[in-house]
């Protein structure tokens, strides 16, 4: 080929990938900078952030927004978190009708619908994740950023060639220093992740916490699914809760289990073990993570039907069973929602006159009979001080 | 759903096969098929994926690019041919000790690279001109090279099948070191014995004619410096994790290449030496980014799906009888994109079915660089035969020599596979 065909060549495919990296980076850039709209419920008395309880996270991408419920009556605290992994929509989801919907009689609730804001701005390369997802509403669509398991690697990289856990020197994997679920406690002057962890410890210790929850979703091929995994000191509660749930709400069980000792970083092992607090996880089934999926796309990741998913279960190699009905995000929400009352509710009958009185937050039957966009209000019709955005 | 992503998977194979008829090159062809797959599912050009695939291994291409730069400065300041001459000087009455120097001077730069094509293009000429005056023939001396670099990919630290596998699994690269490091070792050494230890001595004379003279202040604080920074750096992490400064593989790996530019004897002209590394790195580097690309494809067009599937429903006991051959082979036709598309569920799979998985990769990572000398692509082993100016035939003398020493190998890989658990207890490190 001679050089004058070869110079052509060579300066065609730099001007196909610069058109094809700036035609990403604006998507990149939009998903990044998205801002979800959030109405602030009728109990919310204040939003505070992130940044709030540790200045060094004030103003960064991490500075999520932490919505106070307060019914001005002494009572139990309740922390709960969304968004801790961000490829997990049922949680962000759960958290959200809580702050839109939730009425607090008694006691003190707080929620952070994405916990880990920085992994909800990159989607994982390789996986062909949606960067968006809508949620239909009585009113129209709401749009949510799709997210990663672990913080962009713009706020935190590189990673170390090991992970060792801040403080009890267990070795992890490396890209495990961007897990929010793997680096609890969390450690003051850490990385990106860590100094987030950490600012949540400070809230549960400033506002006295009594109870944490952290909603997650699991993939099928994961054992450690529809299930309360607690600390041991929750763990009264959370066998009485998934009794309940799967005598008297749920369709198919929800199991409890112990917080493994030896297993560092995750939340209902460090939150319980650095804190006053009874930590708790909450798992639902997410078709979507299996790694034997079909397409990916929205209707995967909210609908959660795949036949190879379900190919997969026929052969054995699933720890939870999936139809043709699949499981859907309604589904999904209404587990998180309906425990978490059902937690509250057993930690009133354990703790009188510290109760938690929670109203208006539907069901799982309710929300699957309505749809998950029923209980999202119409930031259109609010005013102005009762919208915040994530 | 099945027929759809069928179809996807024809479309990427037909049009693979059409790019290589037309000899577009693997990296080209591996493009065109995920174009062509994209096309297909979505209607249009996915230009969000494409970019967002192609950073998939961004990470292990930095540590891919970085390694072998900090290994050319070390071949450039002429450390290697230092280190060969002493070995020689020091050994050259002792033939099995020689052999065992050299074998690991053979698995160093694959072991900091993680390619087998490091070995080739770094120490195999000096080491091939020192086994062809210990009596070894050509196409013996050849297989030694080719086998050798290929366990040095495999070697720890750096395996890219199974830094590759394990990302896409969600699964620590931690505890891979000492596995890797046994069946590469035992592997490296069989082959260098089993074809390299009959023959004579030696003429230390000769020898040194022949090889290239390092720099006179060429010693071995010199040379060792950079390698003991890199190994202090990679150690301090572990040691004084929350006092030390995450640096990351690709930042200790230039500390240790400036160590090496500032310790060199003679003058290192380091642009022109990043320029040549970067240039031999571009179809190895090309690669990962564009299997990155199909795998996000693949990923949104259910075919990796269809894939795992067919993998993970496959009975155990047919895996055992046939990974041997399987992945060698998938190797010589897909390189490195092997390791995410047949690796995962692979991991996955035997996992579930109890076995330990960090064997059960650490034997896989080991089997696929053995494939490097099969077509299409055949790499490393065309690599060698270029480099050592080999006069005889590639497939009735080379890659017939290397039968044995690959049939050992792979025979020890599945022992790992199927005695798995009883082996679990070499994870480590």
């Amino acid at each position: 080929m001679s050089s004058k065909k070869l110079i052509i060549i060579k300066l065609l495919t730099a001007v196909l990938i610069i058109t094809a990296l700036v035609i990403s980076a604006r998507s990149f850039l939009a998903h990044r900078n998205y801002k979800e709209t959030v109405v602030a419920g009728p109990s919310v008395t204040e939003v505070k952030t992130l940044g709030d309880y540790f200045e060094p996270i004030k103003n960064t991408v991490a500075d999520c927004n932490i919505y106070i419920l307060d019914s001005g009556k002494p009572g139990a605290i309740f922390f709960v978190i969304g968004g801790t992994h961000p490829e997990e929509p049922a949680a962000n989801l759960s958290a959200e009708i809580l702050a839109e919907n939730a009425t607090l009689e008694k006691g003190k609730l707080i929620v952070a619908i994405r916990a880990n804001r920085s992994a909800s701005t990159v989607t994982r390369p390789g996986d062909a994740y949606p960067q968006f997802y809508t949620i239909k509403t009585d009113w129209g669509e709401k749009k949510y950023r799709m997210g990663d398991r672990w913080t962009n690697p713009l706020d935190s990289w590189p990673d170390p060639e090991v992970y060792v856990h801040y403080p009890s020197k267990q070795m992890l994997a490396y890209m495990d220093i961007r897990n929010f679920n793997r680096t609890w406690p969390g450690k003051k002057d850490g990385s990106f992740t860590e100094q987030v962890n950490y600012a949540f410890m400070q809230i549960i210790k400033q506002e006295k916490v009594d109870l944490f929850i952290d909603f997650h979703e699991a993939e099928l091929e994961y054992p450690v699914i529809s299930t309360i995994v607690a600390h041991e000191s929750g763990r009264n509660i959370a066998a009485m809760a998934s009794m309940m749930l799967t005598d008297m709400e749920f369709e198919k069980p929800i199991s409890m289990e112990f917080s493994p000792k030896s297993l560092h970083g995750l939340s209902h092992r460090e939150v319980g073990d650095y804190s006053d607090a009874i930590s708790l996880l909450f798992e639902t089934p997410e078709p979507f993570l299996d790694r034997v999926r079909g397409i990916t796309d929205e209707h995967l990741l909210l609908e959660g039907k795949d036949p190879f998913v379900q190919r997969a279960g026929e052969f054995g190699l699933l720890y939870e069973t999936i139809d043709e009905d699949g499981w859907p995000i309604e589904v999904r929400v209404g587990r998180h929602c309906s425990t978490a009352l059902m937690v509250a509710q057993i930690w009133n009958q354990m703790n009188p006159g510290k109760e938690i009185k929670i109203k208006n937050v539907p069901k799982y039957a309710e929300i699957i009979k309505n749809g998950v966009g029923h209980y999202f209000k119409n930031p259109a019709n609010m005013d102005s001080d009762r919208i915040y955005y994530e | 759903m099945f027929l759809h992503a069928g179809i996807v998977l024809i479309i990427i194979a037909v049009t693979f096969a059409v790019g290589t008829y037309f000899k577009l090159g693997i990296e080209l062809a591996m493009l065109l098929s995920a174009l062509a797959a994209a096309i297909y599912h979505t209607g249009g050009v996915p230009v969000r994926h494409l970019v967002e695939g192609a950073f998939t291994y961004y990470d292990v291409s930095l540590i891919f690019i970085t390694a072998t730069l900090f290994i050319n400065l070390v071949k450039e300041s002429g450390g290697i041919a230092f280190m060969v001459r002493k070995i020689i000087i020091r050994f050259h009455e002792h033939r099995y000790l020689t052999l065992l120097f050299l074998t690991f001077v053979l698995m160093i730069p694959g072991a900091l690279t993680g390619a087998g094509a490091a070995t080739v293009l770094t120490v195999g000429t000096l080491v091939g001109t020192v086994l062809i005056y210990m009596g070894i023939s050509e196409t013996r001396t050849a297989a030694i090279i080719f086998l050798c670099a290929s366990m040095s990919a495999a070697a720890p630290p750096i395996n890219l099948w199974a830094m590759m596998a394990a990302a896409g699994a969600n699964m620590p690269y931690v505890g891979f070191m000492q596995p890797l490091l046994v069946i590469t070792v035992i592997g490296a050494l069989f082959t260098m014995f089993f074809l390299g230890a009959k023959g004579e001595n030696p003429e230390l004379d000769k020898i040194l004619k022949e090889l290239p003279v390092p720099p006179e202040k060429m010693n071995w604080t010199r040379v060792g410096t950079p390698f003991l920074i890199l190994i202090v750096l990679i150690v301090a992490g572990r040691l004084f994790p929350f006092k030390m400064p995450i640096l990351g593989l690709p930042l200790m790996f230039l500390i240790s290449a400036l160590a090496m530019f500032i310790l060199s004897p003679k003058k290192l002209n380091i642009l022109n030496i990043a320029g040549k590394t970067i240039r031999s790195l571009i179809p190895l580097v090309g690669i990962m980014i564009v299997v990155g690309i199909l795998i996000q494809i693949m990923a949104l067009s259910g075919a990796r799906g269809l894939i795992s599937l067919a993998v993970v429903t496959l009975p155990v006991w047919f895996l055992f009888a046939s990974l041997f051959i399987i992945l060698p082979v998938s190797e010589g036709l897909l390189q490195y994109a092997v390791a995410p598309l047949l690796g995962v569920p692979l991991i996955f799979l035997f996992n579930m079915k109890g076995f330990n998985p960090v064997i059960i990769l650490s034997a896989m990572a080991v089997m696929w660089p053995i494939g490097d000398i099969l077509p299409p692509t055949a790499v490393v082993g065309r690599a060698t035969v270029i480099e050592l100016d080999y006069s005889g035939r590639y497939y009735k003398d080379f890659l017939k020599t290397c039968l044995i020493p690959m049939a050992f190998i792979l025979a020890l890989c599945t022992i790992f596979l199927v005695f798995s658990n009883q082996l679990s207890f070499l994870v480590g490190g």
